[in-house]
């Protein structure tokens, strides 16, 4: 079965070593800037990894059409040699996901290291596992039906006014 | 050229003339200290006079990294404060973690050296090789929390790493402390003071370079080698109870300092636990950078008298030292005074030590109320703890004359034999007479004065039974008993264990991952590797261990031009004294002057402490031994 990322915010310590070996891995140099995976600090005490979710959503925004599904491994990848900087994929993640390298200026994007993941490989701590598409599926629409949860118990001012 | 590893570039910032140089770093000096605190000392050695005011304008401060600072080295997340203190007089580096030094390398400097005294308050904010001098005054007189936030806003950049003086630091207090990514201390020996001293209230650094590697794939073997170590490291609990494990094992081991040294046990040990701070009042467990293995606390107090935001910490050495060190067993109100002591910026070992150290005067009628304000001030009092940090960092009562430290404040007081201090500087929350005779020695001669980390854990050899790699370099084994002194090669065993925490300090590393069997830890041999395939430079194990001992000499030579010899090698009193209670019972120091002869001996000084011509020579340092006037 394919298999996806999935980030457990609650386990994460805040340590950037997933960031650092994606850099390496990826540029042969250690520069979280350049990573595709990142780790959000919340104030004051949340540690968020954030990953690619391989959605696709970016496959048709390409001029080039230089961002294709690697079919063995599920990835959503940019044909980096070819890439022109427009930054339209950029544009068209929801997620923020996809950066452009601060030092050669490729739109960088998660290619799940060919279905090797460093990042998961190097988290003692677990807070990023690689799943089988299904388990992740499950895992996502549990993490974001608690997420909706806890949004409707926050106050909505404009609504209240309304009424 | 190219350079691996480093950065390669030291920023040298003037405030009294407002301007910034950068300069490649002196290869001669790199090949000789690699870096960090090495080739800061040799920076200071040349840059600062002897008999200088640490706290004038002649002073100068250097925030120190390593070549292995910010890579995937496990224990890279560090940066050392190097510069002579205003609280012992001498050589002083305080190591913090979090993601300063990470930065200050993406930022674009290996080093950033401050001297001078702006006419008013100033930062710095440093981004890729760009370094801009900002004005300050708004920020005068705030915390750490509240000028770390409005930096961040000024500057536009959350990800970017702040570390700023609070109150303390501005008023210098002797033992103010560098606090950067808001929780985070560079602690000891008052390096924020020297910040107040020179208007400059905080560094913000950030920025997007490469951290280069020379040998990637070798570089990846060497990674994968330590992390695999790592995996088997003997101090599992450590993650999860971050360092404050250790108050239930120094209280069942009788080497818990309690009651200002008093005793060595504390019978409500239990409640400032590591245990119970997990169990009620940790929020999180927090790495520093590039740290696998997240020792750090991140707690909060929610509800009751001692409500305190989440915050860093505390540790363990926080813990007891505004716990048992003053009979308070209060663990809520220790969290709120260490997140006092952070905003403030204040050393919180320090702080605590002369807290306890007044409360102890105010026993023997010593201090009395009309000192204090019309208060008491009595073993255990929760309420005085918080109190008097404040009174401290601002320098107001009482906190006038103990902001200046505990040796000022004695001779002050007239209480010279009850301070515990050496060449000035605080004992820490580890009691020699029940741990380790070596940690006994280790207070005595560590350069920046009394300290249990200063350049490694003293204990691991004798007390800890850790190999930690160094057979191959001539460690005797077995260790010794713990409890002995003269007669058994401690000098030799702890020529090593200072060597191995050298070398850790020039790399630019945290050395907690440094302890246990070869296959467990951070060895000399993996830091080698990995520094020998980030950098490209040939060096081999022996000449890192040259190197660290080249180092570990030069600070010496500081201190010795400083006018520290023998004598200053030394011990409060009360260490020769036998403990009176708990497992070690009747236990003391007794021959430090054998054990100096001992340690001298080994590391090729004379009888005053004082390296020979010959020794320096042997480390290819014939320079420092001619304006030694050797």
């Amino acid at each position: 079965m394919l298999k996806t990322l999935v980030a457990i915010p609650e386990r994460c310590t805040g340590c950037h070593r997933c960031e650092m070996w994606c850099s390496i891995r990826h540029k042969g140099v250690i520069n979280i800037e350049r990573a595709a995976v990142h780790v959000i600090r919340q104030l004051p005490s949340i540690d968020d990894p954030r990953v690619c979710l391989q959605c696709g959503i970016c496959i048709d925004s390409c001029p080039k059409d230089l961002i294709t599904r690697n079919k063995k491994t599920g990835a959503v990848e940019i044909d980096k040699g070819k890439c022109t900087h427009c930054g339209y994929c950029i544009l068209s993640c929801p997620y923020g996901m996809i950066t452009f390298d601060p030092v050669d200026g490729h739109a960088v994007k998660c290619d799940l290291c060919g279905g090797q993941p460093e990042c998961v490989k190097h988290c003692r701590e677990e807070a990023i596992l690689y799943m089988d598409a299904d388990k992740a599926a499950r895992h996502r629409r549990d993490a974001n039906s608690k997420r909706d949860r806890q949004e409707s118990k926050k106050p909505n001012i404009r609504q209240s006014k309304a009424g | 050229m190219d350079y691996f590893g480093y950065m390669g570039k030291v920023c040298h910032v003037d405030l009294t003339t407002g301007t910034v140089s950068i300069e490649p770093p002196v290869e001669r000096d790199l090949q000789r200290f690699l870096g960090c605190s090495g080739y800061a000392a040799k920076m200071l050695w040349d840059g600062v006079r002897a008999k200088v005011d640490p706290l004038s304008d002649k002073n100068k401060i250097v925030f120190a990294t390593g070549p292995l600072t910010g890579s995937l080295c496990p224990s890279g997340g560090s940066y050392e404060l190097c510069f002579k203190s205003p609280l012992t007089g001498v050589w002083c580096q305080a190591r913090s973690g979090g993601a300063f030094g990470p930065r200050l390398k993406k930022a674009g400097f290996d080093h950033l050296v401050v001297e001078g005294k702006s006419d008013r308050p100033v930062y710095l904010w440093i981004r890729n090789g760009n370094v801009e001098i900002r004005e300050a005054s708004h920020l005068w007189g705030k915390g750490v929390e509240q000028t770390t936030d409005v930096i961040l806003q000024e500057i536009g950049d959350p990800d970017a790493s702040v570390a700023a003086i609070g109150v303390a630091g501005e008023n210098q207090v002797h033992f103010a402390a560098v606090i950067n990514d808001r929780g985070r201390a560079a602690g000891r020996g008052g390096g924020g003071a020297i910040l107040g001293s020179k208007n400059l209230k905080a560094v913000a650094a950030n920025g997007t370079l490469d951290l280069k590697v020379a040998e990637p794939e070798a570089f990846i073997k060497s990674i994968q080698k330590a992390e695999e170590a790592l995996d088997k490291y003997p101090f599992e609990n450590i993650n999860q109870f971050g360092t404050s494990l250790l108050v239930n094992i120094l209280n069942a081991n009788g080497c818990l300092p309690t009651r200002y040294f008093q005793y060595s046990t504390f019978d409500k040990a239990e409640e400032i636990s590591g245990e119970l701070l997990a169990e009620k009042y940790l929020i999180k467990r927090r790495a520093c950078y590039g740290c696998s293995m997240g020792c750090g606390r991140y707690s909060s107090v929610d509800e009751g008298k001692w409500q305190t935001p989440p915050q860093d910490g505390p540790e363990y050495e926080t813990i007891n030292m505004l716990g048992a060190l003053c009979l308070n067993s209060d663990l809520a109100s220790i969290i709120k005074a260490n997140y006092l002591c952070n905003d403030l910026g204040m050393d919180t070992i320090s702080a605590g030590s002369v807290i306890a150290f007044a409360m102890e005067c105010f026993e023997k009628g010593i201090l009395t109320k009309k000192d204090l304000d019309g208060e008491e001030l009595r073993w255990g009092d929760s309420e005085a703890v918080v109190a008097l940090l404040e009174k401290i960092a601002q320098r107001r009562g009482i906190g006038k004359i103990l902001a200046d430290g505990v040796r000022s404040a004695a001779a002050h007081f007239g209480a010279d034999t009850i301070a515990l201090h050496s060449k000035g500087m605080e004992l820490p929350a580890h009691e020699p007479r029940g741990e380790s005779k070596t940690l006994g020695l280790q207070y005595a001669v560590s350069h920046r004065g009394a300290c249990h980390m200063h350049p490694n854990w003293a204990s691991t050899w004798d007390a800890g039974n850790f190999e930690s790699g160094l057979r191959e370099f001539g460690m005797p084994w077995p260790p010794a008993d713990k409890f002995a002194e003269t007669g058994h090669q401690k000098g030799v065993a702890y020529r090593l264990v200072v060597l191995q925490g050298e070398i850790v300090e020039i790399l630019g590393c945290c050395v907690f991952h440094s302890w246990g069997a070869a296959d467990q830890c951070l060895t000399p041999q993996l830091y080698g590797e990995m520094l020998r395939t980030l950098t490209g430079r040939e060096i081999t194990n022996q000449e890192l261990m040259l190197a660290a001992e080249r180092s570990w000499n030069l600070k010496r030579c500081f201190n010795v031009r400083e006018g520290l010899r023998r004598k200053d090698d030394a011990l409060p009193e009360l260490m020769f004294k036998p403990l009176p209670d708990g497992p070690n019972k009747g236990l003391h120091m007794k021959d430090l002057q054998g054990m100096l002869d001992e340690y001298y001996e080994a590391l090729g000084w004379d009888k005053e402490g004082i390296p020979t011509r010959e020794t320096l020579k042997k480390l290819d340092l014939e320079d420092i031994a001619k304006s030694l006037g050797q």
